[in-house]
């Protein structure tokens, strides 16, 4: 493996920047669980937190697949789960080829050189006694691929890339600005090149105009590496941004799942569109002429999901159906082939959901009768 | 009619590093159900700003006018403000777990702060008039989640409790910071929707301090862009959108994916916000400005009143005052004027800030 360094593009990674190409990561039936227990000494489970609760999902080489949905929604319990922090309770996760599902420690060490993962508090993911240089260098060690200055000038190389000045090889992340950190903990996502970075929320904690420092650098670094993100975020206009496809979660399910031009102008689940709608624009035309849908209540826990299709609660439009059998994530009449939702009732173009779902509102609130 | 009129407020704070200006020198005014924006980054001085305002600021040296009324919120002893706050200005913050208590029950709360102010209601009438309040911001089976404890409620339903418990006593003014910031996007849309259906109702002015421009796209009716401590741009909500003219309004504009600015690269604002104990002289944003001139390293520039807009746009910037909106035209009138008036002094800033303006070489 050749020292990383800011020339190297295209020619070393022959995918590099090709959206859609073959698949790299295949989740199949995906299912964490993460037990409730009770008692001291003899701990019974009592229920289990129902995470993620049978995700299919392929991610392709050189894609942005961008996972969006609520707090407790899984997205980012699934992004664990695919970089082999957490075991998963069934299903299967393939990774270019091999299967990775829960494999021993040592078994799975060389699959971590290929899967990094890129966290959303550059606060609380940097160790603040250790300086920055070691911290970078931390991925070489730990695999054993280079030492002493051999180290020091990748790291620096490293910290070049990501815009960071390498003369600060020996500060502390404390030294640092929020922007910066996240660099920092870009740079160690990449020290071992990996084939695919997990990003989770990797700019939310981050003003706007940092945001779009940062947002600039992931898309850079993707396309002369060849990179392949999974990102994570609740802010739709970023997802909107980086993202070829958009897997749209509701309580350890995939709602919907397309293109992201079919997703967002598109959009088939109720869901989907009380999200799209939902999110802030700025700019007060769009704002405007947009529908409001405003749902009832919150997201259920996920201790106790609701039956059938985990929306029909919220969902202006649910029948009896939805409450019984679960809707199966499927291309819709009319859809591309890339374009699956899992409603019963999927929403047509022009459909007023606004005003079903004020209605549905009202009942609930009485207040706004 | 006014119902806050802030002049020269400035706030500092004496720390071991040196004196921190938060706050230096902002003017602004708020009418009767009239809601106001401030926008900034963090350090921008947004939260001092207002939190001076309610006597939120124990240590802080403070200057400027606040007149509420005929009162001036700057003068009044801790004990006066005791008797306002709350009854006629009213708070709500963007965490509301640590702004309730997590030992005392939520209706409690309510009907504490009520008696708080008029020991004349019974008991027995407050919590009635908590419950009441409940099941005004929405939340189903108000009597008897009135007593639940906090931890019992979900973010959303929280920060519907805080808003029940600031409309208690009817305030004229309502100060909201950052109020979804910590809620999921259609948590907020419900509390936005809910806050600005009570504020008409009840005919109440609002603050609405925010970092994201989309949040108050939709109603606010005027706007101030903070920076460093300072107004940068404050005209109406549509003037802001679509004819800005000071660069770091532009510059947040055009870093939000899917706003007004936004094109397929984002293009940031390079650099970092700057250290409020040495602000850079002249005007703060000179630093980060790809149009900086000669004059914006030394003077400061006030806010001035763009003729072009109808006389209710204002900006601080030493751009000619044509220059608004994002279009061409504007474009080129910037252009023009920098090249006239910069120097080599300030063409080096320029330069130095257009090569970390490249993602990657935000070498600090």
């Amino acid at each position: 493996m050749n020292a990383v360094s800011a020339s190297a593009g295209g020619g070393a990674f022959p995918d590099s920047g090709t959206a859609g190409g073959d698949v790299l990561l295949s989740l199949d039936n995906v299912v964490k669980y993460y037990p409730v227990r009770v008692g001291v000494v003899i701990k019974r489970e009592v229920a289990a937190v129902k995470a993620v609760d049978g995700v299919d999902l392929e991610i392709r080489r050189g894609e942005t697949l961008g996972l969006v949905g609520e707090t407790g929604c899984g997205k980012s319990t699934l992004a664990r789960c695919i970089a082999g922090l957490h075991p998963v309770t069934s299903g299967r996760i393939t990774f270019d080829g091999d299967d990775i599902t829960n494999l021993s420690r040592r078994k799975m060490r060389p699959f971590r050189r290929d899967i990094q993962m890129i966290f959303q508090d550059p606060y609380g993911s940097l160790n603040p006694r250790r300086r920055v240089g070691s911290i970078i260098g931390d991925p070489f060690s730990v695999h054993n691929i280079a030492s002493g200055e051999e180290r020091k000038r990748r790291v620096q190389e490293l910290m070049e890339l990501v815009g960071l000045n390498p003369e600060h090889y020996n500060r502390f992340p404390a030294e640092f600005s929020g922007g910066q950190r996240q660099r920092i903990g870009v740079a160690r996502a990449l020290a071992l090149r990996p084939k695919l970075i997990i990003c989770d929320e990797p700019v939310s904690a981050l003003d706007v105009s940092i945001q779009a420092q940062i947002l600039n650098l992931l898309e850079d670094l993707q396309s002369d590496f060849g990179l392949t993100y999974v990102f994570i975020a609740h802010d739709l206009s970023v997802v909107r941004h980086v993202s070829d496809r958009v897997a749209v979660m509701y309580l350890g399910r995939i709602a919907e799942l397309g293109h992201r031009a079919d997703v967002y102008d598109s959009a088939r689940h109720p869901y989907t569109n009380a999200l799209l709608s939902a999110a802030p624009a700025a700019d007060p035309d769009e704002a405007a002429a947009r529908q409001r849908i405003i749902l009832v209540g919150d997201v259920p826990s996920p201790l106790a999901p609701p039956s059938g299709c985990r929306f029909h609660p919220r969902c202006p439009k649910a029948e009896e159906i939805c409450g019984k059998t679960d809707p199966v994530l499927e291309v819709k009449p009319g859809d591309p082939e890339t374009h699956r939702t899992a409603c019963h009732f999927p929403v047509g173009r022009g459909e007023d959901l606004a005003r079903a779902a004020d209605a549905l509102r009202a009942d609930a609130e009485p207040t706004l009768g | 009619m006014n119902l806050l009129e802030v002049t020269d407020l400035r706030v500092s704070f004496p720390t071991s590093d040196g004196l921190v200006q938060a706050v230096r020198g902002v003017s602004f005014r708020v009418d009767r159900g009239q809601t106001l924006g401030i926008v900034g980054e963090s350090g921008s001085g947004k939260t001092v700003c207002t939190q001076t305002l309610l006597g939120l600021t124990p240590g802080a040296d403070v200057s400027g006018r606040a007149m509420f009324g005929d009162v001036n919120l700057i003068t009044l002893s801790a004990d006066q403000m005791r008797h306002i706050r709350g009854a006629q200005i009213a708070a709500i913050f963007q965490d509301p777990l640590t702004s309730l208590h997590p030992l005392y029950r939520v209706g409690w709360q309510i009907s504490e702060m009520i008696r708080a102010h008029d020991r004349s209601v019974t008991k027995a009438q407050a919590h009635q008039r908590a419950v009441d309040l409940l099941t005004q911001v929405g939340i189903p089976q108000a009597a008897k989640r009135a007593d639940d404890y906090p931890h019992q409620f979900s973010g959303g339903m929280r920060q519907r409790a805080m808003i029940a418990m600031a409309l208690a006593l009817n305030p004229k003014l309502i100060i909201a910071d950052e109020p979804t910031t910590a809620l999921d996007a259609t948590v907020q849309a419900q509390i936005l929707d809910l806050l600005v259906r009570l504020q008409r109702e009840h005919e109440t002015a609002l603050i609405m301090i925010t970092h994201d421009l989309g949040v108050i796209a939709d109603f606010a009716d005027d706007v101030m862009v903070m920076y460093a401590g300072r107004a940068a741009e404050y005209s109406d909500r549509r003037t802001l959108f679509y004819r800005s003219h000071h660069p770091y309004t532009k510059g947040l504009l055009e870093s939000i994916p899917g706003s007004t600015g936004a094109t397929d690269r984002l293009r940031p604002i390079p650099g970092q916000p700057p250290s409020l104990i040495n602000v850079p002289s002249g005007c703060a944003f000179h630093p980060r400005c790809q149009y900086v001139m000669d004059r914006c390293i030394d003077e400061m520039p006030t806010l001035i009143t763009l003729p072009s807009d109808g006389g209710g746009h204002r900006s601080a910037c030493w751009l000619p005052p044509r220059a608004t909106g994002l279009g061409a035209d504007a474009e080129e009138i910037r252009q023009e004027a920098v090249t006239m008036n910069r120097t080599e002094r300030a063409k080096a800033i320029a330069e130095s800030s257009a090569a970390s303006a490249d993602a990657r070489g935000n070498v600090a």
